[in-house]
C-alpha cells in the first residue's frame, strides 16, 4: 500500500467518523425521548417516531406555505410538537393508565399508524425538501477542511445543538424540580403521588420534553439529508428505540451514548461492510442486547426473567 | 344475520361498480397516480387523457367514446397483481395500457397472460418482460439497449473514463447497469466501483465518501428521480465534484428543483426539439392542455393508447384478435406511426426505437449538444 | 338482534351460515365481478389462516408477536423458491414451508420468550425486520426487490388450477384444516397448558408445567401456520415481492385479531370477513370519490386519501383498546355455549387476560 493510499484509507475512515456522529447524535436526541417516556410510565412510545417525523414537516409547511423564516418555523414547530406530545398520552396513553401493559403497547403502534397516515394524507407520500433558499445559506459552507475530508456548518451546527440539548436535558433532570419529580415518579409512582408529586402533570412535562427533542432532530435530520417523507419516523424512530436499548432503556446518559455508538456503528457498517444491511445493524445490535444484556451498556437490569 | 348483510352490501358496492358499463369503449391505464412515484404517473395521465380526447373529438372507434379507466397501482407489484386481476375479468377490457414500472409489469405478466388479455407498457424498459408472455407488447426501448447506449454516450461523447456505478436493487436498475458495465468493458472504460442502494434509502453518505476516494470522473445513477436528486445533492454536500448521469428514470421534473443537479445528463424515449414533425401538433395540444411540455411517459402512453384504438379498430372488441393483430405490426411499413416514432415488434413484442440524451442547463431540460444515432 | 347476542344463541347456526354462504361463494350470480369477488374471499381466507395463527401466541400465551410477517414471509419464500428451482409440487412444498416456519419459530422462541411482554414483542419485530432485509438484499436466493414472477400454479391430479373459485376451494380446505388443528390443540393437554400459563404463570410453574417449552410450541405451531398461509399465497399470486411483507402486514394481522378477540378461534375469523373486504371496499370507494373530488374542483382533497384506509386501522387498534379490549366477538361466551361443560366466566379471563403492570426495581432516571 503506497502513501497516497494510505492517505486515502485514513481520510475516508475520518470522513465516516465525522458522517457517523452527526446521525448519532441525532439518534441520541430521539432516543432519550424513547427512554423517558418509559422510565416514568413503562411503554414503548411507539409513536414517538412519528413526533420527530412532525416535527420535519410542520416547519417545512411554515416554510413552505407562511413563508415563515427557518428558525422562527423551527421553534413553533417544536412547540407543536410538545403540544401533541402532551395529547398523545392524555387521549391515548392515560386512560389506560391501569390497564394491561399490551393494552397500551398496541395502542402505541395504533397511534403510530394513524399520525403517519394523517401525514401521508396532509402531504403525500413524495419525499419533500426543504427550498435551499428558505435554509441559513452558511448550512452548506464548509466549516473543516482536511484534505479530502470536510466538515459543514451545518454538521456542526448539529453536533452543537445536540450536545447543548443534552446539557440542558442533563441538568434539568438533576437540577430542577419537576426533574426531581421525574425521578422520582420513575422509582415509584404511587410513593412520588403520596408525597406530593402531580404525577400526572409531571408525565405531561416529560411528553413535552421527549417530542420537543424528537421534533428537533426531525428538522435537523431534514435539512441534513434533505429529505422528509411521512414514514421517516418508522425507521428512525426504531433505530432511536435500539439505541435506547443499547444504553440501557430508562437512562439518559445511556440513550445518549447508545445513540451515538449506533450512529457510528451504522454509518461504518454501510461504508465498509454493505451499505444494504444498514438497517439491519440497528435491529441485530437491538436483538442482541435484549437477549444477552438486557441492562444494556448504562442500565441496570431490569427484564423480569420467569 | 348482519354478516350476510355485510357481505351483500360489500358484493352490492363491487357489483356496482364494475357494472355500468355503457356503450363506451373502456382501455384502462394502470401505472402509479399516487404513491413516491405519481409525477411519473402524472404524464402517463396526461397523455392518455389527451389520446382519447382527441380519439372522440374525431368521433370515437367507430361510432364508439373511449373511455380511459386510470387504474392506480402505486408501482407497488402487489397492487399491480390486483388491478391486473381486476382487469383480467372485466369482459369489457380487450386491452390494457400499462404497466409504467417494470416490477409492476413483471408481476400483472403472468395474469394477462392467463386471462389471454394483451397489454402494452409505455414504459416498462425491463429485457426479461416481453419474452415472458406472448401478450405482453411494449413501445418503449430494453434497458439492455439503454444501458449500452449510455456506455457508448460517456465514452464518445463526453470522454469520461473513470465511472462509478450507484444502483437500485431492482429488476430495472439491475438490467441498467449490467448492460451498461458490459459495453463500458468493452470500451475500456474502467468502473471503479458499484454500490447498491434499497428504495427506502435516505442516506447516501457513506457509500458516497466512499466513491470520493475513488476519485471517478462521473457517477452513474441508474434509478430513478426521488433518490437521484438525493444523491447528487449529498454528494455536493461532501464537496464531490464529478459528473452525474442516468437513465430516463432520472428524467422527472424533481431533479429541476434541485441545483446541484446542473449538467446531470439522461436517456429519455422522447425529445420535444428532437421530435418528428408528426410530434409538433401533440406537442402545442399538450401544452395548450396542461400548460407544460410533455416529457416521455406522456408521449409514449400518448402512442400506446393510440395504438390500442387503432387494434380495436381494426379487429373489434376481441382480445386474441388484438393481440393478434400487435403481434402482426412487425416490420417498419406496416408499424405504427405515432409521435414518438413508428412503432413495431419483434418476435417477443420489443420494439426498436430511438434514445436522445438530454442534461439540466439552467434549471431545464435541454437536448445535449451532441446526439448519437 | 345484534350479531353477538345471534352468535351466543345459534353459535352452530351463525357457523353454518357464514360456512354454507363461504361454499357457494363462487357460484352466487354476480357476473362480470364474480372473479374479482371471489379473489377478494380467498384473501379473506388467508387472512383468517393468518390471525388464527397470530392469535396462538398473544391469545394463548398473552404474549405479543410484531414480527408475524417474517413467518408469512419464510413461508412463501421457501414455496417460490422450491417451485422455481426443484418444481416441487404443492401438496410437497405445504408441510415444508410449515416445518420451515416452525423451525425459524423455535430458532426465534427459543432464546426471547422468556422476555416479557414489551421486549418480546420488540424482539420479534427486529427478526421480522431482519427478514425482510435478508429477502431484499440476498439477491443471488430471493432476486431481492425484483421479486419472484412466474411461480407455478398449485395442481391437483395434474390439472394446474387457474381459475379463481379453484384457489377458492383449495384456500378454503387449508382453513378448514388450520381451524380444525387450532381446536385441537385448544383442547388438548397442550392447549390447557397454554391457557394455565396466561391465566398465572407462577402457578402453572408450580404445577410441574415447563412454561419455556409450552411457550417455544405456542410460537412454533404460530409460525407454521403463518408459513402454510404465506407458501399458499405464493402459489396463488405466482409472484413474490419483498414489498408483500413489510412491518404493515403484521399490523394489519393484528389489527384483525383484536378486532375481533385475541383468543377466540371465532373472533379472529370474524374480525377479518369484516376488515378484509372493507379494505376492498375503502380501496374502491375512497378512489372513486377522490376521482370525484378531483373532476369538482375540490383541490384541496388530496388524492393521497386513499391511503386513509390505513389511518382507520390505527384508529381501531386505539379505540378497541379504550373500549372494548376483548375485541367485538369476544372469546368466552361462545366458547362457553360450544362447550358448556367449560366453567369459565368472562370477567375472570379478562381481569388476567395479560400480566398486569407491575412495579419491579427500575433504573431512576438520570
Amino acid at each position: 500500500m503506497d502513501l497516497q493510499n494510505l492517505f486515502d484509507m485514513s481520510s475516508l475512515f475520518l470522513q465516516q467518523l465525522v458522517n457517523g456522529l452527526t446521525v448519532g447524535g441525532v439518534y441520541a436526541l430521539i432516543a432519550v425521548g424513547y427512554t423517558m417516556v418509559y422510565g416514568v410510565i413503562e411503554l414503548i412510545n411507539f409513536a414517538h417516531g412519528e413526533i420527530y417525523m412532525f416535527g420535519a414537516f410542520i416547519t417545512f409547511h411554515l416554510i413552505t406555505v407562511y413563508k415563515v423564516p427557518f428558525f422562527v418555523a423551527a421553534l413553533v414547530a417544536v412547540a407543536t410538537c410538545a403540544v401533541i406530545g402532551i395529547l398523545l398520552d392524555i387521549v391515548a396513553y392515560r386512560p389506560l393508565r391501569n390497564a394491561p401493559r399490551l393494552a397500551a403497547l398496541i395502542t402505541a403502534i395504533g397511534m403510530s399508524i394513524f399520525f403517519q397516515n394523517v401525514a401521508l394524507i396532509k402531504w403525500g407520500a413524495q419525499i419533500k425538501s426543504y427550498p435551499l433558499e428558505a435554509l441559513p445559506p452558511f448550512f452548506s459552507d464548509v466549516a473543516v477542511r482536511i484534505g479530502d475530508v470536510q466538515v459543514t456548518w451545518l454538521q456542526v451546527f448539529i453536533l452543537a445543538t445536540t450536545l447543548l440539548l443534552m446539557f440542558a436535558l442533563h441538568t434539568i433532570i438533576h437540577r430542577t424540580k419537576v426533574g426531581a419529580a421525574m425521578r422520582a415518579i420513575a422509582q415509584d409512582k404511587r410513593a412520588a403521588a403520596l408525597m406530593g408529586i402531580n404525577v400526572n402533570r409531571v408525565i405531561s412535562f416529560t411528553f413535552a420534553l421527549g417530542s420537543s427533542l424528537g421534533a428537533v432532530a426531525g428538522i435537523l435530520v431534514g435539512v441534513f439529508y434533505n429529505a422528509i417523507w411521512p414514514t421517516m419516523g418508522y425507521i428512525a424512530g426504531i433505530k432511536a428505540f435500539a439505541a435506547a436499548v443499547l444504553g440501557g432503556i430508562g437512562s439518559v446518559p445511556g440513550a445518549m451514548l447508545g445513540g451515538v455508538v449506533l450512529g457510528v456503528a451504522e454509518v461504518f457498517g454501510a461504508g465498509y461492510l454493505s451499505s444494504q444491511y444498514r438497517d439491519g445493524i440497528a435491529y441485530a445490535v437491538m436483538i442482541l442486547v435484549i437477549v444477552f444484556k438486557p441492562s444494556g451498556l448504562l442500565g441496570k437490569a431490569m427484564i423480569q426473567k420467569v | 344475520m348482519r354478516k350476510s348483510l355485510i357481505w351483500t352490501a360489500a358484493l352490492v358496492c363491487l357489483v356496482g361498480s364494475a357494472a355500468w358499463a355503457g356503450d363506451t369503449i373502456k382501455i384502462p391505464v394502470a401505472s402509479p397516480f399516487t404513491g413516491p412515484l405519481a409525477s411519473f404517473g402524472e404524464g402517463v395521465k396526461n397523455g392518455a387523457l389527451l389520446k382519447a380526447e382527441e380519439i372522440n373529438a374525431a368521433g370515437g372507434i367507430n361510432g364508439k367514446k373511449v373511455e380511459i379507466l386510470l387504474e392506480d397501482e402505486l408501482c407497488d407489484p402487489k397492487e399491480a397483481a390486483n388491478v391486473a386481476t381486476k382487469l383480467a375479468g372485466d369482459k369489457d377490457v380487450v386491452v390494457v395500457v400499462g404497466h409504467l414500472c417494470s416490477s409492476a409489469s413483471l408481476a400483472a405478466a403472468p395474469i394477462y397472460k392467463d386471462a389471454k388479455l394483451p397489454a402494452i407498457s409505455p414504459a416498462s424498459t425491463n429485457p426479461n418482460l416481453c419474452k415472458s408472455s406472448p401478450y405482453y407488447f411494449r413501445n418503449v426501448y430494453k434497458d439492455d439497449f439503454q444501458g449500452a447506449f449510455l456506455a457508448r454516450y460517456v465514452d464518445e461523447a463526453l470522454g469520461w473514463k473513470k465511472i462509478a456505478i450507484f444502483y437500485e436493487t431492482n429488476d430495472y436498475s439491475i438490467g441498467l447497469k449490467n448492460a451498461f458495465v458490459a459495453e463500458a468493458k468493452k470500451r475500456g472504460l474502467r468502473i471503479l466501483g458499484e454500490e447498491a442502494y434499497t428504495s427506502d434509502t435516505t442516506d447516501f453518505t457513506p457509500q458516497l465518501s466512499k466513491f470520493k476516494m475513488m476519485k471517478p470522473d462521473a457517477i452513474f445513477i441508474p434509478g430513478y428521480a426521488p433518490q437521484g436528486t438525493l444523491i447528487v445533492s449529498q454528494a455536493a454536500k461532501l464537496g464531490m465534484k464529478v459528473g452525474f448521469f442516468g437513465a430516463d428514470g432520472l428524467d422527472d421534473d424533481v431533479m429541476l428543483k434541485n441545483k446541484d443537479a446542473e449538467g446531470l445528463f439522461v436517456t429519455t424515449p422522447f425529445l420535444p426539439d428532437a421530435a418528428g414533425p408528426e410530434a409538433q401538433g401533440f406537442i402545442k395540444a399538450y401544452k395548450a392542455k396542461y400548460g407544460v411540455e410533455p416529457n416521455w411517459f406522456a408521449a409514449n402512453t400518448y402512442d400506446a393508447v393510440g395504438l390500442a384504438a387503432e387494434a380495436i379498430a381494426k379487429v373489434g372488441l376481441d382480445r386474441q384478435k388484438v393481440r393478434d393483430y400487435l403481434a402482426s405490426l412487425n416490420s417498419p411499413d406496416k408499424a405504427y406511426k405515432g409521435v414518438t416514432g413508428a412503432t413495431y415488434f419483434d418476435e417477443n413484442g420489443d420494439c426498436l426505437k430511438a434514445a436522445f440524451i438530454k442534461e439540466i442547463r439552467g434549471g431545464k431540460w435541454v437536448s445535449a449538444k451532441k446526439q448519437l444515432q | 338482534m345484534g350479531i353477538r347476542e345471534f352468535l351466543e344463541e345459534h353459535p352452530r347456526a351463525a357457523v353454518g351460515a357464514v360456512a354454507a354462504i363461504a361454499l357457494i361463494l363462487p357460484w352466487l350470480p354476480l357476473g362480470e365481478a364474480s372473479g374479482y369477488v371471489t379473489r377478494v374471499a380467498t384473501l379473506t381466507m388467508v387472512y383468517m389462516a393468518l390471525a388464527l395463527g397470530l392469535n396462538i401466541v398473544p391469545g394463548f400465551t398473552g404474549l405479543l408477536d410484531l414480527g408475524y410477517v417474517g413467518f408469512y414471509g419464510i413461508g412463501a419464500y421457501t414455496a417460490g423458491l422450491l417451485t422455481i428451482h426443484y418444481g416441487l409440487s404443492y401438496w410437497v412444498i405445504l408441510p415444508l414451508a410449515a416445518m420451515n416456519g416452525a423451525l425459524w419459530g423455535i430458532l426465534l422462541g427459543a432464546p426471547t420468550l422468556r422476555l416479557t411482554g414489551d421486549y418480546f414483542a420488540i424482539v420479534t419485530f427486529g427478526f421480522a425486520e431482519l427478514v425482510g432485509l435478508v429477502i431484499r438484499n440476498e439477491l443471488w436466493l430471493t432476486r431481492g426487490p425484483m421479486g419472484i414472477p412466474g411461480i407455478a400454479a398449485p395442481s391437483i391430479f395434474g390439472h394446474v388450477l387457474s381459475k379463481e373459485w379453484e384457489f377458492f376451494y383449495l384456500m378454503l380446505a387449508i382453513l378448514v384444516f388450520v381451524v380444525i388443528l387450532v381446536r385441537r390443540v385448544e383442547n388438548s393437554r397442550l392447549g390447557r397448558a397454554w391457557f394455565a400459563i396466561r391465566e398465572d404463570e407462577i402457578a402453572a410453574e408450580a404445577c410441574g408445567i415447563n412454561i419455556i417449552r409450552y411457550k417455544i410450541l405456542a410460537f412454533a405451531v404460530s409460525a407454521s401456520i403463518g408459513a402454510l398461509a404465506g407458501s399458499f399465497y405464493a402459489r396463488w399470486f405466482r409472484f413474490i415481492h419483498p414489498d408483500m411483507f413489510k412491518f404493515w402486514e403484521s399490523i394489519l394481522v393484528l389489527c384483525l385479531v383484536v378486532l375481533g378477540g385475541m383468543g377466540s378461534v371465532v373472533g379472529v375469523m370474524l374480525g377479518a370477513l369484516v376488515m378484509i373486504p372493507m379494505t376492498e371496499i375503502l380501496r374502491v370507494g375512497l378512489g372513486a370519490f377522490v376521482d370525484w373530488a378531483g373532476s369538482a374542483g375540490f383541490t384541496w382533497i388530496s388524492p393521497d386519501l386513499v391511503n386513509a384506509r390505513y389511518l382507520i386501522f390505527g384508529l381501531i387498534l386505539v379505540l378497541m383498546m379504550r373500549f372494548r379490549p376483548e375485541g367485538l366477538f369476544p372469546a368466552v361466551r361462545v366458547r362457553g355455549e360450544m362447550h358448556p361443560g367449560s366453567e369459565r366466566e368472562r370477567d375472570d379471563e379478562d381481569e388476567s387476560f395479560y400480566e398486569a403492570r407491575t412495579d419491579h426495581e427500575k433504573e431512576p432516571l438520570g
